[in-house]
């Protein structure tokens, strides 16, 4: 069933998925302009390019309106779901490009830093204010375990790769991941999530 | 299991979340955590962490363009499984008897690059004018019209290089604008672009442009479609 474009601004994300999964294109334009954004922001830190990330976004977002009744809501909420697929493109665009991911310049914290937002709407304005608490969790891990999961997260690094990478035991690659990971998480069950 | 085993399996969770464990070892810890209620929950545990990952990402602005070529494909689709729906619904001795209800005109088509071919659907005053240009196999292109809005259907069209998007394009007398329509082929050879604005257009045409397109054509038409007054 087709529905206007008003009525799908009004639906959450997990009532539009099957609304696109019946090939409704209004549902999959109020989809978009929901989390395009971030697909791109993400697909762009990834590859480092905007013409692939623009590639990457197209490529991920026509799977999702040619299978969005793939989606289950059991593996998570609809926009990390999304958000899954793109990173997953843009790591595969990385690895077809150069044979492997390129080394990323994870001792500069700019890193983080040296891709400045044009003409924030309002709705970008407060994603970039929950964004900037999001990274202050980031960025209170120690550095080596900060270093792990952006290696492996946004460059697509294999835990095996970033040993080699780092020169510690693969062992402590793991061990750190997992550190960041918990405390990411207790920063999230402190009042982030 | 032993308790080192175990913990061994507990640190791959964390890599396998974040998409570091090789395809081998990420099937390996699956199996494990399909058998393990403690793994399973570390696994459920950790998961929202990775998940913020993206949202600490520096906002960036996509492109208009990018929007609007991926709404083209998602519409023209749209519009290929309706139509596709409606074929298999409909016998097709009544197509030709259907109305074209709300079309003002239905308006076609075209020079081309290496010759055209004109055929007249004929029920209800509707004419089709199919094109053959110099490509091979040759594009076929369908203009419909209706007030001012027209929709061009492609078909034949060979798939893009890299980085290449096709552009719609209006003439006006001698001026040639865009018609702020970026499309891409659908992987069947079929692109739908909707042109608004269609009063006093002479000709639409289509080219292939790089990304973002073009503030004027930069090379010659795939197709060029002679718009009837």
């Amino acid at each position: 069933m087709k529905i206007r474009a008003s009525k799908a601004e009004r639906l959450a994300d997990e009532e539009l998925m099957p609304r696109i999964g019946e090939k409704d294109p209004d549902a999959f334009e109020v989809f978009y302009d929901r989390h395009g954004g971030v697909a791109y922001s993400l697909a762009y830190r990834i590859v480092g390019e905007r013409g692939a990330a623009e590639d990457v976004v197209q490529e991920a977002f026509i799977s999702i309106w040619r299978s969005g009744a793939r989606y289950d809501r059991a593996r998570g909420s609809v926009r990390s779901w999304m958000l899954g697929i793109v990173r997953n493109r843009a790591i595969d665009f990385l690895r077809s490009k150069a044979g492997r991911a390129p080394k990323l310049d994870f001792d500069d914290d700019a890193v983080l830093e040296h891709r400045p937002a044009e003409e924030l709407t309002d709705a970008e304005a407060l994603r970039r204010e929950t964004t900037h608490e999001l990274r202050g969790a980031l960025g209170e891990l120690p550095g080596e375990q900060s270093k792990v999961i952006e290696l492996a997260y946004f460059g697509g690094f294999s835990h095996s790769e970033i040993a080699a990478m780092l020169e510690v035991p693969l062992g402590t690659v793991k061990g750190r991941m997992r550190l960041g990971l918990e405390k990411i998480r207790g920063e999230l069950a402190g009042g982030l999530a | 299991m032993n308790e080192t085993e175990h913990d061994r399996r507990r640190d791959d969770v964390a890599a396998y979340l974040l998409g570091a464990l090789g395809p081998g070892e990420a099937a390996e810890l699956e199996r494990h955590i399909a058998a393990c209620p403690e793994c399973e929950e570390e696994l459920e545990r950790l998961r929202p962490a990775v998940q913020v990952l993206p949202e600490t990402v520096e906002p960036v602005e996509a492109p208009a363009a990018l929007r609007n070529r991926l709404m083209e494909q998602v519409r023209s689709e749209a519009g290929d499984s309706q139509e596709a729906t409606a074929t298999r619904r409909t016998p097709r001795w009544q197509l030709g008897l259907r109305p074209l209800a709300g079309l003002a005109a239905l308006a076609l088509v075209v020079a081309a690059i290496g010759g055209y071919a004109i055929s007249d659907s004929g029920s209800g005053g509707a004419k089709t004018t199919t094109v053959i240009t110099g490509h091979s196999p040759g594009v076929t292109a369908q203009m419909v019209r209706e007030g001012e809005t027209g929709t061009l259907r492609l078909a034949n069209l060979h798939q893009l290089p890299a980085g290449k998007v096709l552009q719609a394009w209006v003439q006006r007398g001698k001026q040639v604008v865009s018609a702020k329509a970026l499309f891409v082929p659908n992987s069947d050879g079929t692109a739908t672009a909707t042109i608004d604005g269609m009063n006093g257009v002479n000709t639409v045409m289509v080219t292939a442009e790089p990304r973002g397109g073009s503030v004027q054509p930069t090379g010659k038409p795939i197709v060029s479609v002679a718009i009837p007054n």
